[in-house]
């Protein structure tokens, strides 16, 4: 399979892996998920959400590998399962990638596999993950994260609409806003001064045709940019999703694994969506050969990922895919409570102290689980970046400290959270920096994680060795 | 030797709740046979089994395998009493007709599928068409099903025109008064819901159902 007709060889197994239908395969994955959580006695702690348990992790990466063996990837376009040899899945992990040259120039980042406690600083994506932005202001929160001198990479927000016309899916104006929204990141990079900073996605465009209208490397996408091909939960993709894997590789485009498994979906709870976390990493290297891969989980309940079940998703993740392969891997916190908020801080710094310590980059935040528009700004990821940095040399039970007590603040809050303000409401749109609204809780925050022995002192700017 | 009521409904809810369709299927029969009102195991043994299961999914006490799974035994439960029921004459038990599926363009399944193992344990005839469905299969399907409800789900803003266009094709045909129309999804307000001019919004799935049963109620 690692080769370069590797696609080919994908689509013939699409054409004539085992047919079944869809609800079959859910189904069959659901009870297959159960039995591996039930054989390998795995368990779910919120005591212990970042478990310093190595045989844990690597009894979740076997879980995975197993899955994968025995149930295989669904293609929705044929109704029929793609199946790997157990050798085939060990030969395309070992030869994924370990690092990616990300962006161009003087803004080029190296993003390395991380391991567990490892001392590099996290590489930081930012930008308004999967939230709804509106058309006004989508230019400028793009900026005030690429502005940010600890932010490395920026992402992409929703706009609904073209000159103030709903974007429809599918039509022209998917494609005039894509390429839109593209030479609007671009120039917000320029402004920002980071001319080179890598772009990961561009999230309007919802067909094939959409996504690769942004490649325009005078204006917009460039090759050392990115894109997400996604996956659907779970275990499953399709021809259009794959036909975006060709033209990305043919490009020289980074493919960005984007997986979304359900806290409380097929999985089951915690620890079968751990195993179908690790799966879908596993999917991202067999079918698209990602540069990265981005850790996408969220609770059916509520869209988020930074309750207690979340968190310990992302610990065990980041653990077996650290401890097992040599891919880089992405945390991607959705959390319950809006901008401006001290709790949207506290679930953040959890987020941020779990992937750091487990393996993974930083990506944030898609606020109020991505639902309440032009929440998104660049402080809070400030925040995360600062907060993965503070706690660089902890180790996994320190941590674990930290975060059960960051999880004290907002956890009773889960249920009903506070939304906090827009984007417009927190910045001043002239200069372009937080309102005192918006920084007096992130100084609050700070000052409280710092009590805890947090030490913030490397300064914003401060040159990092990813 | 022949069970009494209360046991086949304690054995059957049991069933039902554990997602053991067999077994499921098995005490339905013996209940029949043994001359248990059609109407009983569905109101008295069914309902209040997949109403305890579908609270204790909505409280993230069990997750979607178990909820899928007591939704296919009381699917069986299901079929095997609209026979009886059909066969004896009577009309079929059915609370209404619901056609479901993921307006044009939008590629996302599971939410709408949680909500047509509820409606379906509710008792209600579910007709899902899936995912990226042209409004005019909408109608298409409303008129076939003679359907009471048609409820388009949206997960992304850029199919949320989508949910509009289909509404408005049901409104140019003349049909628009024939149907309730619902609105759902993670894109979907109530604001959107009203703008469009649906009949109901709801937010999650155990309000979908919640919405069908007024509407119908009305």
């Amino acid at each position: 399979m690692v080769s370069s007709n590797w696609l080919p060889t994908l689509v013939k197994r699409s054409e004539r892996g085992p047919f079944m239908k869809e609800s079959e395969f859910d189904l069959m994955l659901a009870k297959r998920v159960k039995a591996l959580v039930e054989l390998h006695g795995i368990a779910y702690d919120p005591d212990f959400i970042v478990p310093a348990d190595d045989e844990l992790a690597d009894k979740i990466y076997q879980s995975a590998v197993d899955l994968i063996e025995e149930v295989g990837v669904y293609i929705q376009s044929t109704e029929r399962r793609i199946l790997f040899y157990k050798e085939e899945i060990s030969e395309a992990v070992e030869n994924a990638p370990s690092e990616v040259r990300l962006g161009e120039g003087k803004d080029t980042v190296i993003e390395r596999h991380r391991s567990i406690g490892d001392l590099a600083p996290c590489c930081v994506h930012s930008g308004p993950t999967g939230t709804p932005i509106s058309e006004e202001y989508h230019g400028v929160i793009l900026q005030s994260c690429a502005q940010e001198p600890l932010v490395d990479c920026l992402g992409h927000g929703s706009v609904a609409t073209y000159h103030g016309q709903p974007i429809i899916s599918g039509s022209p104006l998917e494609i005039l806003a894509a390429q839109r929204d593209a030479v609007q990141a671009r120039e917000a990079i320029r402004r920002a001064g980071r001319p080179g900073m890598h772009i990961e996605d561009m999230a309007v465009p919802l067909t094939a045709a959409g996504k690769l209208s942004t490649f325009l490397p005078q204006i917009g996408l460039r090759p050392c940019d990115g894109l997400l091909v996604s996956q659907i939960p779970e275990l499953k993709t399709n021809y259009d999703q794959l036909s975006r894997v060709a033209y990305l590789h043919s490009v020289g485009m980074h493919v960005v694994d984007l997986m979304t498994p359900l806290i409380g979906g097929l999985g089951g709870g915690a620890e079968g969506t751990a195993i179908v976390t690790v799966a879908s990493h596993l999917l991202g290297i067999l079918c698209y050969q990602a540069s990265y891969h981005f850790v996408g989980h969220m609770s059916l309940q509520w869209s988020h990922n930074t309750g207690p079940m979340g968190l310990w998703i992302q610990a065990v993740t980041g653990q077996a895919l650290a401890r097992n392969t040599p891919i880089v891997s992405v945390n991607d916190l959705y959390t319950r409570a809006g901008l401006g908020t001290s709790q949207v801080l506290w679930e953040i710094a959890a987020g941020a102290m779990v992937g750091t310590v487990c393996g993974l980059h930083q990506h944030g935040t898609g606020a109020t689980g991505g639902k309440m528009k032009d929440h998104a700004s660049g402080l809070e990821a400030r925040f995360q970046a600062e907060v993965a940095d503070a706690v660089l040399g902890k180790d996994r039970e320190e941590v674990n400290r930290f975060v059960l007590h960051c999880l004290e603040q907002y956890e009773g809050k889960l249920g009903e959270p506070d939304v906090g303000k827009p984007f417009p409401a927190l910045y001043d749109l002239n200069t372009l920096e937080p309102e005192p609204e918006w920084l007096d809780p992130y100084h609050e925050v700070k000052d409280e994680l710092n009590s805890m022995g947090l030490d913030f002192s490397r300064r914003a700017g401060e040159p990092k060795s990813i | 030797m022949p069970k009494d009521f209360e046991q086949i409904k304690r054995e059957l809810e049991e069933a039902i709740k554990k997602g053991e369709k067999e077994t499921a299927s098995t005490l339905t029969q013996q209940a029949l046979g043994q001359g248990v009102d059609p109407l009983d195991i569905v109101q008295k043994i069914m309902v209040p089994a997949l109403t305890d299961v579908g609270q204790r999914f909505q409280n993230f006490e069990i997750y979607l395998p178990e909820l899928m799974m007591a939704g296919d035994a009381a699917e069986k439960v299901t079929q095997l009493v609209e026979e009886i029921t059909l066969a004896r004459g009577e009309t079929s038990m059915s609370q209404g007709t619901v056609i479901l599926g993921q307006v044009e363009g939008d590629m996302h399944d599971i939410g709408r599928n949680i909500l047509g193992t509820l409606l379906n344990s509710h008792g209600f005839k579910v007709l899902d068409l899936g995912r990226d469905v042209p409004a005019s299969k909408f109608l298409e399907a409303a008129e076939k099903e003679n359907a009471d409800i048609i409820g388009l789900s949206a997960l992304m803003t850029t199919t949320l025109p989508a949910q509009k266009r289909t509404i408005n094709l049901f409104s140019e045909v003349g049909q628009r008064d024939e149907y309730y129309v619902i609105v759902g999804g993670g894109a979907v307000s109530p604001e959107w819901s009203e703008e469009i001019g649906a009949d109901g919004y709801a937010p999650d799935a155990a309000g979908a159902v919640d919405l069908c049963k007024s509407l119908l109620q009305e």
